[in-house]
């Protein structure tokens, strides 16, 4: 690997090795950008690092500490944050749904959300690359802007099977994938081979991830990923520009220089950073004179209902991943709220399943007869849209982590859209299970995801970054993660993540984003 | 509904229900409490097939329990009755919950989030230790640890309900205490092999795979069902809810 020491001025410093920030540097380091990415956790080996299993793997998640309030705290950890290269997507189950067109315009077409600074058609590009890339196997795709994969769909567990017979009756459309797992080898990377632990590290190295995905090839073209190294605070000069990273490895403070800086920490950590980069030209924190940073954080409800049948079904075999819907994804005012939601297979492993059978409310013996029938149940996960709204967000705790930096505190509450919008979501696939002839059912509420903090949008009053993902204000420092984005819509974000930086990406090598361009009108800060 | 008892079976006082007539003791490897569906399946004669790293990660929980070093004495009797009775653990074999609870909080293994109106993991635990005893002293027991099943399993309702106050339950929310202490509680237990053989998990299946994946199949290796029964029926016929 190419190393760069720190006083040599690289092009740019990324902070964080996850989805955006691998992908960005992938692109730009082909065109010859000399690049640091400075990544918290360990660069990880997967045959050395990972277990196939559920308890041994919680070093693969962000566990340090974060304070959660708000009506509706959102656990964090192993449920959405991820830690070392690779970031959430080592992780994640493997979903890849594109988001629909009219995801870039819910405030228009639905009067809730918001409208984004880009459209669909000028990602669109974007997705087929990374889809290719990934590559993603499923079958022709016919929601939002229909399309087809790459790789052909996986086949289909029992437990699945059970819930498709059961959609197919109630009237719900359902398709195979998308999902990023090779189906058939690509490249150096093997065949799925259907041991279900997609959300403790694929060890197979089937699933997609930045580290086996666009890191190589980021690593081939001269990126030096510093792992270990904890991000503490950007540096800005007086001319309003960044200057580098002041980050912490190894127990000792160091500052990489940078001719621009782009942060890709995602939904918690990225507005830490901005909040945490306050200074005396910066009092509320980076690109936060108009009190933006932290703002519209997003998670999906993701209720699971599950489905009780007499054959044996091992959910635990195949990819958890395995078939979805999209049917009921846009708004239908006969519902009764806005947006929409989407439904998927699940396959919780046993300590995911006694979750939730303990939400459903049972322990002791009852707790045990229901977890010796895990082998008879199918699960079924929604992915709502929850509405971004302002007092969801993340602001600094009194705590104070390992390194003695300030630790995020994430607020959230659901709206009465969001409520409306789970409850039917629960309702629909309770009738997918009773339409599959389910002996029994078990509804429980969680959420899945993070979205926002940091998002893009037409002014600073209103947003932290601009179309180019450009920090208002200061012209040098990018924001590239799953927090740039104004909305959600209900599909897994990992695909939309990689493609919003592959397009930042050619706009920086066309020199379409012009380094001096426009300045946050609010040098001197607003009052807040 | 009583099961026929043997020398493994000695449930002393306790008055609940007893495990399904047909539910049969297990045959190879070890279930807690040597009662499953699956009683010929043991996962742990599979290991030659997992990866090395996996297997040197389940066996130690077998094979090399780490010994208590966060929790008290005291603490370990109403932590380890506590832990006993929310999993039904009535008896040998148990699979050690309080032992991969104590070596989290010991090496401060955290889960990566709390609860703001919370303290942390490990204030949690130990003030959940108190709290259990100062609600066993106020329904005349000396502490929750010799306050006998049926006084436990009220306090554990109470609990899981959030109908617990004063005292330690002042800086304590019950219902999210609940939370926190039992995602611990079933990670540890439904992470040892032993609970995989009860629920006739296949376990980890690196670098051999899963082939049989349709409705009613498993792997040539994989252990077969003794017989199936709907929990939720038989958990409410039962009224093992408590």
């Amino acid at each position: 690997m190419q190393t760069f020491a720190d006083g040599d001025e690289v092009d740019l410093v990324i902070v964080g090795a996850g989805a955006g920030g691998t992908v960005l540097a992938q692109r730009l380091a082909r065109h010859g950008w000399r690049i640091v990415i400075l990544e918290a956790g360990p660069f990880w080996d997967p045959d050395r690092d990972w277990v196939s299993d559920e308890a041994g793997s919680h070093h693969i998640y962000w566990t340090q500490n974060r304070i959660i309030g708000g009506e509706n705290p959102v656990p964090l950890g192993k449920n959405n944050s991820g830690h070392g290269v690779g970031g959430s997507m080592v992780h994640f189950a493997g979903y890849t749904p594109r988001f629909h067109p009219s995801d870039f315009e819910t405030f228009t077409r639905d009067g809730v959300g918001a409208d984004w600074p880009i459209s669909y058609e000028e990602l669109k590009p974007h997705y087929e690359r990374v889809e290719r890339e990934l590559p993603v196997a499923g079958q022709h795709w016919p929601w939002g802007d229909p399309h087809g994969y790459p790789h052909a769909p996986h086949p289909v567990s029992g437990a699945a099977e059970r819930a498709w017979a059961g959609a197919r009756a109630a009237g719900v459309e359902m398709r195979v994938g998308p999902v990023a797992i090779t189906n058939g080898t690509f490249g150096n990377r093997p065949h799925c081979i259907y041991r279900g632990y997609c959300l403790q590290g694929c060890k197979v190295n089937a699933k997609a991830s930045p580290l086996v995905t666009h890191l190589p090839d980021a690593l081939a073209h001269g990126v030096e990923v510093r792992a270990g190294s904890m991000a503490a605070r950007i540096e800005t000069d007086a001319a309003g520009r960044c200057t580098g990273v002041t980050y912490l490895n190894d127990g000792r403070e160091r500052f990489q220089s940078a001719a621009a800086v782009a942060i890709a920490g995602y939904s918690i950590e990225t507005p830490r950073l901005l909040l945490n980069s306050a200074s005396a030209r910066h009092p509320n924190g980076l690109g936060n004179n108009r009190d933006q940073v932290g703002r519209y954080v997003m998670v999906q409800g993701a209720s699971q209902v599950a489905g009780r049948f007499p054959e044996t079904l091992r959910m635990y075999k195949a990819p958890p991943p395995e078939i979805s819907s999209e049917q009921f994804y846009e708004t239908d005012p006969s519902r009764g709220f806005a947006r929409g939601f989407s439904i998927q297979t699940l396959s919780p492993l046993p300590i995911g399943w006694a979750e939730h059978v303990l939400a459903d409310g049972h322990w002791g013996l009852a707790l045990r007869e229901y977890m010796r029938d895990y082998n008879h149940w199918s699960v079924l996960g929604a992915l709502s849209e929850l509405l971004p709204d302002p007092d969801n967000r993340v602001t600094l705790a009194d705590e104070h982590d390992d390194h003695g930096l300030p630790v995020a505190r994430f607020d959230y509450t659901e709206t009465d859209n969001d409520k409306a919008n789970i409850a039917y979501a629960k309702q629909v696939m309770r009738e997918i299970w009773e339409a599959a002839g389910a002996q029994d059912i078990l509804t429980i509420d969680r959420y899945a995801h993070l979205i926002g903090g940091a998002r893009m949008g037409f002014a600073p009053e209103s947003s932290v970054c601009d179309a180019d993902h450009r920090v208002w204000g200061i012209p040098n420092l990018f924001v590239a993660d799953g927090s740039a984005l104004p909305t959600q819509g209900a599909a897994n974000p990992a695909l939309t993540i990689m493609a919003e930086s592959s397009r930042l990406a050619e706009r920086l090598i066309a020199k379409r984003v012009d380094a001096n361009a426009h300045r946050d009108d609010s040098s001197t800060p607003a009052p807040v | 509904m009583s099961a026929p008892r043997n020398g493994h079976e000695e449930r002393g006082t306790d008055p609940r229900p007893e495990n399904p007539k047909r539910l049969p003791r297990q045959r190879r490897g070890v279930v807690p409490q040597m009662r499953g569906r699956y009683p010929d399946w043991d996962v742990l004669t599979q290991v030659d097939h997992w990866d090395e790293v996996t297997r040197r990660v389940v066996l130690a929980r077998v094979d090399d329990v780490p010994p208590i070093r966060f929790f008290d004495e005291s603490e370990v009797r109403s932590l380890g009755t506590f832990c006993d009775a929310v999993m039904a653990q009535t008896e040998e074999p148990r699979i050690p919950v309080l032992s991969f609870i104590d070596d989290k909080l010991f090496c401060g293994r955290s889960e990566g989030f709390q609860y703001a109106s919370m303290p942390d993991d490990q204030e949690t635990w130990r003030l959940l230790a108190r709290g259990l005893d100062e609600r066993a002293r106020s329904l005349e027991a000396t502490s929750f640890a010799e306050a006998g099943v049926d006084v436990c399993i009220r306090i554990i309702g109470e609990l899981q309900r959030g109908e617990l106050s004063g005292g330690v339950w002042e800086r304590l929310d019950p219902q999210l205490t609940w939370k926190v202490v039992m995602s611990s509680v079933l990670d540890a237990f439904y992470s040892h092999p032993w609970a995989w053989n009860e629920i006739g998990f296949g376990g980890p299946a690196y670098p051999r795979g899963y082939a049989r994946l349709g409705v009613g199949l498993k792997e040539a290796w994989e252990g077969e069902e003794a017989f199936e029964l709907d929990p939720v029926r038989d958990v409410d016929e039962r009224g093992l809810d408590l």
